[in-house]
């Protein structure tokens, strides 16, 4: 090769990271103009950083009781009231919801590694696909809340089984989206000259597959990030997700539910913090949804 | 002279309209006593069993007890009263029982109740029954008359009269043929002033009035589980809701009229309410920490004393009661007849946590995990093991709440490992005295695992002892010696929040709800 070519090569390169670092600001840019988009990611935004600083935030201990306290409703100094312990409903909220956000973000990155690597497999290797989806078929025979609260009731209630439970319940329909993807982009031409020109089975998977089928895979992830919120509360709520006294916010709920009439706040605080968690991400996923939608881009594009 | 008169003139006339008014408020509540009607009593659970002797079940008790009658039970102040016997004629020697029985009782069947019935009733009783200690002393049944009955012990035993009296699983007796049946296959029939009607598991369980029942005359009103018993209600049905708050919703729009328990904090808000009416069962049990003297650490006694100085009985108490408890040390309840004193007071909510951080050090401590042990069923036995954990956490031990349901934690506890410490209400056993309790923490399966060789021998010693003041003095013994190695600490004692419908008249808190001699008053 001559240094003219090599000179090509390079200049070629760099043209090509600039025009992909251009397609980044420019997917930004569409992604937070999108107005469900905006919202979703500011109220998710404030949970988080709720929960990120929660020890910061949080005006009390959490698991601090205090007898002389019990049941006492909002004030200036417990915002949210306070439970049958005379523990502060504020700062078990937020603490609650970093287990709940921590509980989730394990499961989307589980579901999601379990997820592609099936997903791949099945799409990739004709002979796997058969047993695999059956597999996972199986899996998604049955109702999904209710087969994670019998795999987290068999394995007994930690947060670490929770999140096995929900990863196990969530990979099927993850690995089948992934797999759906690949079936249709490994016919696709550009495929085909990468096979043409000898690339390897590592690196059409990797660079051209599993690169074309992540739009679709993030937008599922936020939707399992919503879904194993609510589904951690279900679990705690029925007394199979983290034991007590964690403040997980399936767990507030569980406790305030013989109070219902007379102390509200207990069971409405925490229900109110999934709401607007799950509310959060659902609008981000939307967001992500319309804009990584080519057909729903280019509408936007004519229009 | 004449304001003297005056004066008794006056007092006279006062004297007479306050009896007047007497006689007239006498005669308004006997005219009150309306009888009809349906009643519905409300438990959160459903009874496992309707045969009442081969169930000790509490859910079972609230139904069995108005439907049989046994010959012997406690009166109001826990003392043996006949109630199917007419009277017992000990022998001196202690070991023959003479029992003339009541004539004329009916069967809900019709049949009346002979000593062939009571003889099959308590053979069966001695095969199935669900406190096998009750009859163990007992060596022969024999029917000395048609309407007698005479028991021969094999030695004699002082506390016989108190355990044949035991409502824990009741000695009931039932019609000799049905005796002859296996456990849980009899026809529910007794003597009581109501008769079974139907059992619809998850549902309820539906009584009605005995026509024929008679009662005993010998009494003004009823005694405990005795007295003179009137049947006023046409049925009565017995629903299980598990839900607090919708047992309570329930109760409120007046669908249901009594509720075995409700939350403290809902009869608070229901003191302003006319047409309902709270009651307080108190007290109704102890709430004990038990630990296993098997498994490390609580195996060893400096530990063990390290957990009972750490605690805070008042802040325990006073959450997993919401509010409705009493503090008190002793293995009996304050005032009673066996309560021992200040003996082991000042091991009782000291909270002191420098004097549990030496003992921990003295143990050789290192932070080896606490397994606490606790179901989310009984909502006392949770939150008192959420506020013990906060506790041992703050003296340096290494706490962890194991929260399973009731009858996986009633598998765990009979296990040498995998639990340290257990939260358990005990609600019948100090009831019916010394001897029902602590033969708990004695013999095969002691609720501490490992026996303490001196409480057993004080136990055996307890049922030997002839006459109450020696019984006393045994028992002080045995409340210091569980001062002393700590196998299980009193937290306190808890009570038992009712309610019922305003309408509802005569209803007297109780170890069971007597329906019987309860009516509704007409609007």
């Amino acid at each position: 090769m001559t240094a003219e070519a090599d000179a090509d090569t390079a200049s070629l390169r760099r043209e090509i990271a600039r025009a992909r670092r251009r397609g980044w600001m420019r997917f930004l840019k569409r992604l937070f103009s999108h107005r469900s988009f905006q919202v979703g990611f500011a109220l998710f935004s404030v949970i988080v950083l709720l929960a990120l600083f929660a020890d910061l935030v949080a005006p009390y201990d959490p698991n601090k009781n205090d007898y002389r306290n019990l049941l006492a409703p909002p004030s200036m100094l417990h915002l949210f009231g306070t439970d049958g312990f005379g523990r502060d409903i504020f700062s078990r909220v937020i603490h609650g919801t970093r287990i709940s956000l921590g509980i989730g973000i394990s499961v989307v990155v589980m579901t999601g590694l379990f997820g592609v690597v099936l997903g791949m497999l099945a799409g990739y290797v004709r002979w796997l696909d058969n047993a695999l989806m059956r597999l996972m078929d199986g899996l998604m025979a049955f109702p999904g809340v209710l087969l994670a609260i019998a795999l987290a009731a068999a394995l007994g209630p930690s947060a670490l089984n929770a999140v096995i439970a929900l990863t196990i319940t969530f990979t099927p329909r993850t690995a089948r989206i992934v797999r759906s993807s690949v079936l249709v982009i490994r016919e696709l031409p550009y495929v085909e000259a990468a096979l043409a020109v000898g690339a390897g089975h590592a690196r059409i998977i990797v660079r051209y597959i599993l690169a074309n089928a992540l739009s679709p895979l993030i937008v599922q992830l936020t939707f399992v990030f919503a879904v194993s919120i609510l589904a951690e509360a279900i679990l705690s709520f029925l007394g199979v997700g983290p034991p007590p006294p964690a403040p997980s916010l399936g767990n507030i709920i569980a406790e305030g539910r013989s109070y219902l009439q007379d102390a509200s706040w207990i069971a409405f605080f925490p229900g109110m913090a999934i709401a607007a968690a799950v509310l959060g991400l659902n609008l981000m996923g939307d967001g992500l949804r319309d804009v990584t939608d080519p057909r729903l881009a280019s509408q936007r594009g004519a229009g | 002279m004449l304001r003297t008169s005056r004066l008794r003139l006056i007092r006279r006339a006062f004297l007479a309209a306050a009896a007047g008014a007497f006689i007239g408020l006498s005669a308004w509540t006997a005219m009150a006593q309306t009888a009809g009607g349906d009643l519905v009593f409300v438990q959160n659970s459903n009874p496992p069993s309707l045969d009442a002797m081969v169930t000790t079940s509490q859910a079972s008790r609230n139904i069995t007890m108005n439907m049989y009658e046994t010959l012997f039970g406690f009166s109001e102040d826990i003392r043996p009263i006949p109630i199917l016997a007419k009277s017992v004629d000990i022998s001196p020697d202690g070991k023959t029982y003479r029992i003339p029985l009541r004539e004329g009782v009916k069967f809900h069947n019709g049949k009346e109740m002979k000593a062939e019935d009571v003889k099959a009733s308590l053979d069966r009783y001695k095969k199935v029954g669900g406190t096998q200690t009750m009859l163990a002393p007992v060596e022969s049944i024999d029917v000395t008359g048609p309407y007698e009955v005479t028991l021969r012990l094999s030695e004699p035993t002082p506390t016989f009269m108190e355990s044949f009296a035991s409502p824990r699983a009741p000695a009931v007796i039932i019609p000799a043929e049905e005796a002859a049946k296996e456990p849980n296959k009899i026809s529910f029939i007794g003597t009581g002033p109501y008769k079974f009607v139907e059992y619809v598991p998850d549902s309820h369980v539906k009584l009605e009035r005995f026509k024929d029942y008679v009662p005993n005359e010998d009494y003004k009103d009823i005694d405990g589980f005795g007295g003179k018993k009137t049947a006023y209600l046409d049925t009565i049905t017995f629903r299980v809701i598990p839900e607090a708050g919708a047992a309570v919703a329930a109760l409120e729009t007046g669908e249901v009229q009594v509720l075995e328990q409700i939350p403290v904090p809902t009869a608070r808000r229901l003191a302003s309410n006319p047409d309902i009416k709270t009651y307080e069962n108190m007290p109704w049990a102890f709430l004990t920490f038990i630990m296993n003297m098997k498994a490390a650490p609580t195996d060893n006694v400096k530990f063990r004393e390290a957990v009972a100085l750490a605690l805070n009985d008042e802040e325990v108490m006073a959450i997993a009661t919401e509010g409705l408890f009493n503090l008190y040390h002793g293995w009996m309840y304050e005032g009673s007849t066996y309560d021992a004193g200040d003996i082991g007071k000042e091991f009782y909510n000291v909270h002191d946590a420098e004097r549990a951080k030496a003992l921990l050090k003295e143990a050789g401590y290192n932070g080896e995990p606490f397994s606490l042990l606790t179901d989310s069923n009984i909502p006392e036995h949770g939150k008192a093991a959420v506020v013990i954990a906060e506790q041992l956490k703050a003296v340096g031990i290494n706490a962890v709440v194991n929260q399973v349901d009731w009858p996986t934690a009633l598998k765990i506890r009979l296990q040498d490992s995998g639990w340290n410490g257990w939260t358990l209400a005990m609600g019948i056993e100090p009831y019916l005295g010394p001897a029902a309790l602590i033969s708990t923490l004695t013999g095969a399966a002691p609720h501490f695992r490992a026996n303490d060789p001196e409480l057993d021998a004080l136990y055996k010693e307890l049922i030997t002892t002839d006459g109450v003041d020696g019984r006393k003095a045994v028992f002080a013994k045995i409340q210091k010696r569980l001062y002393e190695f700590f196998g299980i600490v009193k937290v306190g004692e808890t009570g038992l929040m009712q309610a019922a419908r305003a309408n509802v008249q005569g209803f007297k808190p109780f170890r069971f709800p007597r329906l019987y001699n309860v009516w509704l008053e007409k609007k």
